[in-house]
């Protein structure tokens, strides 16, 4: 049981009381023994020896990414010979499930990094540092507002982002040429989007795309070209069944013919690239976050690329930046200072972005995102051109998600699956999710 | 620390001979050399254990403190959450087909050991080895691997993956289970040889046939051991995790066909932070669990049959 915790520690501690017998008295003492030793020995204190405060950083991400990391940490040891930071990382899913279940037990990492849909949740369960009282140490002046925004719940600023991602359709660029179709251009329509699927799996036998109809993330963007969103301001859902009824039965009907990825195909998907129909050799194309569409690079043989994601008919863009990662500190950190400090360097310092490049996203903060631009090779320069032409053309983000957001995420997929097996109506499917949702957000 | 309630069982002293240490003394001794397993059932165990009963009666997201709910929970569970219900299908299919083929599969092995002369240690260890493997991560993610479309089984048969198809996931995680039957196998082996030789001789000189001594004389003489493969089985079998969650990557699918209890609990606790609403579903587990073993045991007085009983 961790103690001398400045939350509150649950459950709590009872004082002992027993009849005054030699047995028990001899039991007691064992128990309190047992307990200094087992559970009383992380105080928090993490000073060793040499006065030098050591931190722990965590995130998740690919090994490339780690690599990258890990040098720009080392730089920073080098900077601030007083501080050691411990790294590690982890997938998103284990990483998520482990970061939960620290954080829930006070214990949570010095630095950590949060994805958007974390912070309502980690925020409000009292777990980050307020960051605007670290001003001193960590600068913000270099950052878009619009962005900045997106860490604060209640006006606080409990975390920062590090990068930006846009949705994008990753697409095998021989196959559709070779399909005789022009590349995507921005504005392009949904119905464009449906004809092309069709003609590519007309022309080489294999479907269009995965089917997107599976992705809360590309039926946000597809909600977002009519005006509306996933959730209001209140945090309530921002849509009906019949929306998203329409939605699941598009997609549904490319899936019956055979211009987007069969159930068994789409049900494979388990959030790495690997496992994706385009992945896989599958399917031609499929929508996902710029950022990790690096993976595709060894997948596909034949060369990528971006098209910007379809937009609605009347020509309104659904897609937005998103912060795709944010860096908090834990309010019971021992070390509040050094953390933000550590905060700073990773977000500000222009060697240690020069190190990290776009592997994060492309940087939030502007001066450093004109700085590196030259700079970027390779994957990190075809992110940063497919987002340059979006530059003041799309809709404000979304405020952070409701925390039950994660879990719907999921529940989207599997009552997306209960259609693809053909098992539900789209409409059938559609009111479960909606009682579902109500059900995760009123809790 | 909360092991406040050790019983000091010794109240009386006056029946000790004064020679003798007292009574009280005594006991001090053993609970002294118990306290490591009491300390340990009462910190790791029970303490738990009580604290989620408690909690199956709150609303508790891991952050915020526990909000006492009465019974949502449960009521939510039976009455609003199909989800639910497609987990509970799931696992009692599941233990339909896997307990009955996998101790059938045990025993049909122990009998072929049984009658062997020669390797019988290297077959038994052989058939026992996919049981020291099965419980780990790795076989279920080669499972995952070789049932995949693409995988060693749909080049082989052309069948395309199994893994992926509502009807056929559930049978693949299935048989994931029943090829570790080296547990219940070796016991049956034991109970094998226990039975008398001499009843089986007494058969073959009444000109009983090979499957006669066995339904008259092996299924009766081993019907303890088999009661007790059952019961070990079920209760494993309603808590299968491993297996369904590298199989379907986490997600119980395709289509939520194997989604089990216990996949269905993690979600609910682990992944959306209802540690209530999980909570709740892991004491009605327990509560199932508990009447099926009931159940078991009290149909077990009509066909298992103890030989120290005598004939009744």
């Amino acid at each position: 049981m961790p103690g001398n915790r400045t939350r509150k520690s649950w459950p709590p501690r009872r004082t002992a009381k027993s009849r005054p017998s030699r047995t028990a008295a001899a039991v007691l003492a064992l128990c309190a023994t047992a307990a200094a030793l087992a559970g009383c020995s992380d105080t928090g204190e993490s000073t060793s020896a040499g006065g030098t405060v050591s931190l722990r950083y965590t995130w998740w991400g690919n090994p490339d990414r780690a690599a990258r990391t890990q040098e720009a940490v080392d730089l920073f040891e080098k900077k601030h010979p007083g501080i050691e930071v411990q790294t590690s990382f982890a997938g998103y899913e284990p990483y998520k499930q482990k970061l939960a279940t620290q954080a829930a037990g006070g214990d949570a990492p010095d630095v950590m990094q949060l994805d958007y849909r974390m912070i309502d949740q980690y925020a409000s369960g009292g777990v980050l540092l307020d960051l605007g009282k670290q001003r001193s140490v960590l600068k913000t002046t270099e950052f878009e507002p619009g962005l900045l925004a997106t860490g604060k719940v209640d006006g606080k600023l409990y975390a920062i982002p590090q990068g930006r991602g846009t949705e994008t359709m990753v697409y095998d660029t021989t196959k559709w040429k070779a399909a005789g179709l022009e590349p995507p251009k921005q504005g392009w329509t949904w119905t464009d989007w449906a004809d092309a699927m069709r003609e590519l799996a007309a022309k080489t036998g294999k479907p269009g795309g995965t089917d997107p109809g599976q992705s809360e993330d590309a039926f946000e963007i597809w909600l977002r070209g009519q005006g509306k969103s996933l959730y209001t301001k209140d945090n309530q859902l921002g849509f009906t069944a019949a929306d998203l009824t329409r939605w699941w039965t598009f997609t549904d009907k490319l899936r019956r013919e055979g211009a987007v990825s069969s159930a068994e195909q789409t049900t494979q998907l388990d959030g790495s690239v690997e496992n994706t129909p385009l992945g896989r050799g599958t399917a031609i194309s499929e929508t996902n976050w710029d950022a990790p569409a690096s993976g595709y690079l060894v997948l596909v043989p034949d060369g990528i690329s971006l098209a910007p994601m379809p937009s609605n008919e009347d020509g309104t863009p659904g897609q937005y930046f998103k912060p795709s990662m944010f860096m908090g500190v834990a309010a019971d950190t021992g070390h509040p200072k050094e953390s933000a400090q550590l905060v700073d360097f990773m977000l500000n310092d222009r060697e240690a972005a020069k190190i990290v490049g776009a592997s994060r996203g492309i940087p939030v903060n502007e001066s450093i995102r004109d700085e590196i631009a030259s700079d970027l090779k390779d994957f990190d320069k075809t992110i940063y051109d497919y987002q340059a032409p979006f530059e003041g053309k799309l809709n404000a983000p979304p405020q952070a998600p409701p925390s039950g957001d994660s879990a719907l995420q999921t529940t989207f997929q599997r009552d997306y699956d209960q259609v693809s097996y053909e098992r539900l109506s789209p409409r059938e499917a559609a009111e479960n999710y909606i009682t579902e949702a109500k059900a995760e957000l009123r809790s | 620390m909360t092991t406040t309630q050790i019983p000091t069982p010794a109240r009386t002293q006056d029946v000790d001979p004064p020679t003798k240490p007292p009574r009280r003394q005594r006991e001090g001794a053993a609970w002294v050399f118990l306290s490591p397993w009491v300390l340990g059932a009462a910190v790791l165990t029970l303490l738990p254990m009580a604290v989620s009963l408690y909690l199956s009666f709150t609303d508790y997201d891991l952050f915020n403190p526990p909000q006492w709910v009465g019974l949502r929970n449960y009521t939510q569970m039976f009455t609003e959450d199909p989800r639910y219900w497609r987990s509970v299908v799931a696992t009692l299919t599941y233990v339909v087909i896997a307990v009955p083929l996998q101790l059938g599969l045990a025993l049909v092995v122990a009998l072929a050991l049984k009658g062997m002369r020669r390797g019988k240690g290297f077959y038994r260890s052989a058939f026992y080895a996919p049981s020291l493997l099965g419980a780990s991560m790795s076989i279920a993610l080669v499972w995952r691997a070789i049932f995949n479309d693409g995988g060693t089984v749909d080049n082989l048969l052309g069948t395309g993956g199994w893994v992926n198809k509502p009807g056929w996931a559930l049978f693949t995680v299935a048989l994931l289970t029943v090829w570790q039957f080296g547990a219940p196998m070796v016991i049956f082996l034991a109970g094998l040889q226990q039975i008398p030789a001499e009843l089986y001789e007494a058969a073959a000189v009444d000109g009983a046939s090979r499957w006669r001594q066995f339904l008259s004389i092996t299924v009766p003489m081993l019907s303890p051991v088999i009661f007790f493969n059952l019961v070990l089985q079920t209760i494993q079998a309603f808590q299968v995790f491993t297996p369904a969650f590298a199989v379907s990557a986490g997600k119980g699918g395709p289509a939520d066909s194997t989604l089990f209890y216990t996949l269905y609990l993690y979600d609910r606790g682990f992944v959306a932070s209802h540690m209530g609403y999980a909570s709740a579903m892991a004491w009605t587990l327990l509560l199932v669990i508990g009447a099926v073993t009931a159940v078991l045991f009290r149909t077990s007085r009509s066909w298992v049959f103890y030989a120290s009983e005598g004939d009744r």
